[in-house]
């Protein structure tokens, strides 16, 4: 028999020798090289999630709830996990076409193959429940919650509120670096636009370990290095949701604009434009067919009527006149022009509606009756300079600093607009017409209630909006709303005194006389703006209510609606009666009813107006 | 008469109990642990299976321990031939899991006959070298020893478990150094291997290794032909490493070697490094104290594959970071070196076979496993004794534990029939 002592030690450090590489190869990995390790163990299984805050809210100037969030189930795409042969099992439990999961998943990857991409917006608990049943054979599947808009009142306010859609791939390079990632929802106009910074709040976010198929299955570190949102600030307007309810529904069947400005602030009470496209639709997915459905409808919906189409203003524009020949001492309040029912220049007559022959006839009445001699006559003594100097005084030809941004400036044209047009020369002929609204002249619905609001209120021109207060909900902090602080129009309140007189009386006894707010006195005046392609005149209006101390200014425009008197007016009224008295009385009750039978003229074309 | 316990090897018992409690621990991370919502019910059950396994094997060691030693030495072929026919009926009728054939089931339970087989080519070739007088043919007898390992082998390799025949072939050198085998050749047996896998990581230090190994084995056999066969073998394996791999394998079964040297790299690290990546990465970043029990974010995230069974390592490293998996590797070389102690003891060479086999065994499991886990041997899927996941491998060894702890507690009855 041999030793086996020797064969013993042998063994024994043989073992020892294993067991010693074996330690020290486990010291290497992680004593030594141990940071590396977690690095790659981190990108594996560590995931930023973003938290999304709280969209603000939106209330009405009686603090009336308009727009909150709703929560919705967004199924997200993580494409390195997710296989293809599950297409169609995936296709099948959200009802959508295989192609649209391959679609998606493609844009998917190119955002990034790591990270669960928002795929698909607007998705039940029932699907969701559906597919957390078969999250084995759909690794790279998940979901998140995020919000939705909720609208809450029955109004529209398309396009005040503006909407709230999936960002584009050119916002998103722009905006990556605020955070924005694909599928997020961002302001595209109105108020969600012009606000969209306040109103997002910052994204907070969450970190999650997650298992080899892409799914969260743990806090990392107890939470503790998540970051929480921080919600939005909630936007206080000063739109009341009475008034704008009330235009809205006024508008059926119609086309155009109305505004109602507080006089005193600027703030804007209601703003209608339409057609409109209700917000509502946007808070779930639309369709790219849906989408083009929307935005290619009749009259274009997209197009906000109050603040980007310029017409001719009209008859309304002779208050402007008035104003303009007073303070300038043109004319006085005791000036008397004799009309013969036209204004003959050169060879050429400028006439009156119908030819009507006003007599004799002082700035006053002058409104009243819509007299087009006398402005001409005015427009004629005075020259183009002033014209433009008083105009732009009023905010025409401008855009404003206000808070929505879709806007247009109009035209307030100046000699070398009509140099630059009509370069083979123009003399008074080509500007008298300015005289009465109308030519080569533009204003917006909104420009118009501004300038009424600043007739009412005898000289403040105001910048109108819409947000009164930007509070936030849990700190009641307040942001500064930024407006250019109002401007003072150099023209005396003994003019605007007379200017308001003519107005008054034709509320009382020329074509504003069937628009008379019952029990209160009130200024006006009605306008018919000439459309081009032989359509029906577009139909305006301005008011300014009540008489005494003006609390409401309005401006109505109805397109291809026919004469001033017949659809605008009314309108206005309506909207004055009910914000001041909080009610429509028998004789609103009938005219709404009336209301209801007009229309805008039926678009030919596409193409409308300008 | 001795009272019975004070021969009872209580190290032994105590690093078992050790052992099988980490595994355990291990296994109930990756089965109860926050993973485990993502886990199929059969595999959430998992940890209580192995715990029945455990129980089992405890019976089974009790009715061993029972037994007589003369019922080892009597039984040793029968229960090998036993074995080969499992073997068999595996190969015919048997369930394939993993791709390998290797499974009976009876009743609920399945049996891995290859785990079991280890045992009864032990004690066969323990019977074998044990009864070879001092004077007979070496040659004869070593033949024998090699021909009752290779059978089993070839019908596990038959099987498709490449990883478990691997460790038949590593027991021929272990058994023939325990049965008086010289140094040279036993060094001479086991040479090619390390020339191999030194060629697969860095060729020129492989040269350098043969040409050294042969040197070194004249001077110490003093006789030229060792010196020159030695270096035959080493420079031969060098050489079929370096050339005749990829003419033999395909490319995915090259990949599958070679990718442990650099399993980061491009083309392998999410196909056939993903393994030892993810295994890397688990056990690297657990650090001097782990992530803490069900804490892994490897683990728990389901990066590892086979984490229960092959890689369990991985989740001590991950989990329990380097002082887990220290204590695991010291306490496997306490239990190996205690063995061998243990057997050397027992003065008679079927009790000292036995005991070197079950050591030898035990070893290469150990070196191959977590060698793999952590990177520094290839992909070779073979359970970590003790811990790993699977109640045939749990039986087998704790039964192969069980005969040397019976053996040493009854070696005086060895004088008896013994010489």
């Amino acid at each position: 028999m041999f030793d086996y002592r020797i064969r013993r030690q042998a063994f024994i450090g043989i073992i020892v020798l294993i067991v010693g590489v074996l330690i020290m190869r486990l010291a290497w990995l992680q004593l030594i090289e141990w940071q590396a390790f977690s690095g790659e163990s981190r990108s594996n299984s560590l995931r930023e999630n973003r938290v999304l805050p709280a969209r603000g809210v939106i209330y009405d100037r009686n603090g009336l709830l308009l727009v909150d969030n709703q929560p919705t189930y967004t199924v997200t795409l993580t494409p390195r996990y997710f296989r293809r042969e599950r297409i169609p099992l995936l296709a099948g439990l959200l009802g959508v076409s295989d192609s649209l999961v391959t679609a998606k998943l493609r844009e998917a990857q190119q955002w990034n193959s790591f990270r669960p991409s928002p795929s698909f917006n607007d998705i039940t608990l029932d699907v969701i429940s559906r597919i957390e049943e078969n999250r084995y054979l759909l690794p790279g599947v998940d979901y998140q919650i995020s919000q939705r808009r909720r609208y809450l009142t029955g109004i529209s306010a398309g396009h005040a509120l503006g909407y709230v859609r999936e960002i584009t791939r050119d916002e998103l390079n722009r905006l990556r670096s605020e955070g924005y990632r694909p599928g997020d929802l961002i302001g595209k106009a109105g108020l969600e636009r012009t606000y969209e910074r306040e109103l997002r709040g910052q994204f907070g976010s969450e970190f999650k370990l997650v298992n080899k198929l892409g799914r969260e299955f743990k806090p990392f570190r107890e939470t503790r290095e998540d970051v929480d949102p921080v919600s939005g600030y909630d936007l206080h307007l000063t739109l009341d949701n009475r008034i704008q309810a009330l235009a809205e529904s006024l508008f059926v069947n119609k086309r155009g604009a109305a505004i109602a400005i507080d006089p005193k602030s600027g703030g804007i009470i209601a703003m209608v434009s339409q057609p409109d496209v209700d917000p509502r639709i946007f808070s779930r997915t639309v369709s790219q067919k849906e989408w083009v459905r929307v935005t290619t409808a009749d009259g274009d919906p997209l197009f906000n009527r109050a603040t980007q189409s310029g017409n001719p203003p009209g008859s309304t524009w002779k208050p402007f006149m008035a104003l303009m020949g007073l303070q300038t001492g043109v004319i006085t309040p005791e000036t008397v022009y004799y009309c013969r029912g036209r204004y003959t220049l050169g060879s050429h007559a400028f006439r009156d509606f119908g030819e009507i022959a006003h007599g004799p006839i002082t700035v006053e009445r002058a409104i009243q009756e819509s007299c087009n001699s006398f402005f001409f006559n005015l427009m004629m003594q005075l020259n183009l300079d002033q014209f433009d100097e008083y105009a732009h005084d009023f905010g025409f030809g401008e855009t404003m600093q206000m808070d929505i941004g879709e806007q247009e400036r109009g035209l307030i044209p100046d000699s070398a607009y009509y140099d630059r047009t009509y370069p083979r020369g123009w003399t008074a002929g080509f500007t008298i017409n300015l005289g009465i609204g109308q030519g080569d002249m533009l204003v917006t619905p909104m420009q118009l209630a501004r300038y009424v609001a600043a007739v009412a209120n005898e000289g403040t021109l105001y910048t109108p909006h819409l947000v009164e207060s930007i509070r936030h909900p849990e700190t009641g902090e307040e942001l500064p709303v930024k407006f250019p602080p109002p401007t003072t129009i150099p023209i005396d309140k003994k003019n605007f005194k007379t200017v308001k007189n003519g107005m008054r009386r034709v509320m009382e006894h020329g074509s504003g006389r069937w628009a008379q707010i019952p029990g209160i006195p009130s200024g006006g005046k009605t306008g018919t703006a000439q459309a081009p392609g032989g359509q029906k005149d577009h139909s305006l209006f301005i008011l300014f209510a009540p008489f005494d101390d003006p609390q409401i200014a309005i401006a109505v425009l109805v397109n291809n609606g026919g004469f001033g008197a017949t659809q605008a007016a009314p309108i206005a009224s309506l909207m004055a009666e009910k914000y001041l008295t909080g009610d429509i009385g028998p004789v609103g009750k009938w005219r709404i009813k009336q209301l209801m039978t007009l229309q805008s003229e039926k678009l030919e074309s596409t193409q409308e107006e300008d | 008469m001795r009272v019975w316990y004070k021969n009872f090897d209580w190290f032994l018992v105590l690093s078992w109990m050790a052992l099988v409690g980490i595994g355990l621990v291990a296994i109930y991370s990756t089965t109860h642990g926050p993973k485990q919502e993502f886990l199929l019910e059969s595999v959430r059950r998992n940890f209580d299976r192995q715990a029945i396994w455990m129980l089992i094997a405890m019976a089974g060691s009790g009715m061993v321990l029972l037994l007589p030693v003369r019922f080892f030495q009597n039984m040793a072929y029968p229960i090998y031939v036993l074995c080969l026919i499992l073997l068999v009926v595996a190969l015919a009728i048997g369930r394939e899991i993993n791709g390998a054939r290797s499974w009976i089931h009876i009743g609920g339970f399945g049996l891995q006959v290859s785990e079991i087989a280890k045992v009864g080519t032990v004690l066969a070739v323990a019977q074998l070298l044990s009864s070879r007088r001092a004077q007979q043919n070496t040659v004869r007898y070593a033949s024998l020893a090699v021909l009752i390992i290779l059978v089993p082998a070839v019908l596990i390799v038959l099987q498709h478990d490449t990883g478990t025949a691997l460790v038949f072939f590593a027991l021929i050198p272990i058994m023939l150094f325990w049965s008086g085998f010289p140094f040279s050749t036993i060094a001479l047996m086991i040479s090619p291997a390390i020339a191999g896998y030194m060629a697969l990581i860095y060729y020129p230090v492989a040269i350098v290794f043969s040409v050294a190994f042969a040197i070194g084995l004249y001077a110490y056999s003093r006789e030229r032909y060792v010196g020159i066969a030695a270096f035959l073998f080493t420079i031969g394996t060098v050489a079929i490493t370096r050339f005749a791999l990829p003419a033999v394998f395909n490319s995915y079964q090259l990949a599958r070697i070679l990718s442990f040297t650099n399993p980061e790299a491009e083309e392998y690290r999410y196909t056939t490094g993903f393994h030892l990546v993810q295994s890397k990465a688990a056990i690297g970043s657990g650090g001097l104290t782990g992530k803490g029990f069900m804490l892994g974010t490897q683990t728990q995230g389901d990066y590892i594959p086979e984490q229960s069974t092959d890689f369990v390592f991985s989740v001590i490293g991950e989990e329990w970071g380097f002082i887990g998996g220290a204590i695991v590797l010291l306490l496997f070389a306490f239990l190996l070196v205690r063995l061998v102690y243990v057997g050397v003891q027992m003065k008679h060479p079927f009790g000292v076979m036995t005991a070197a086999g079950a050591a030898g065994i035990l070893l290469v499991h150990l070196f191959v496993n977590v060698g793999m886990a952590m990177a520094i041997l290839p992909v070779i899927g073979i359970p970590l004794p003790f811990l790993s996941y699977g109640g045939s491998a749990l039986l087998a060894n704790t039964l192969m534990l069980a005969i040397v702890i019976n053996l040493y507690m009854r070696r005086d009855d060895f004088s008896i029939y013994g010489y």
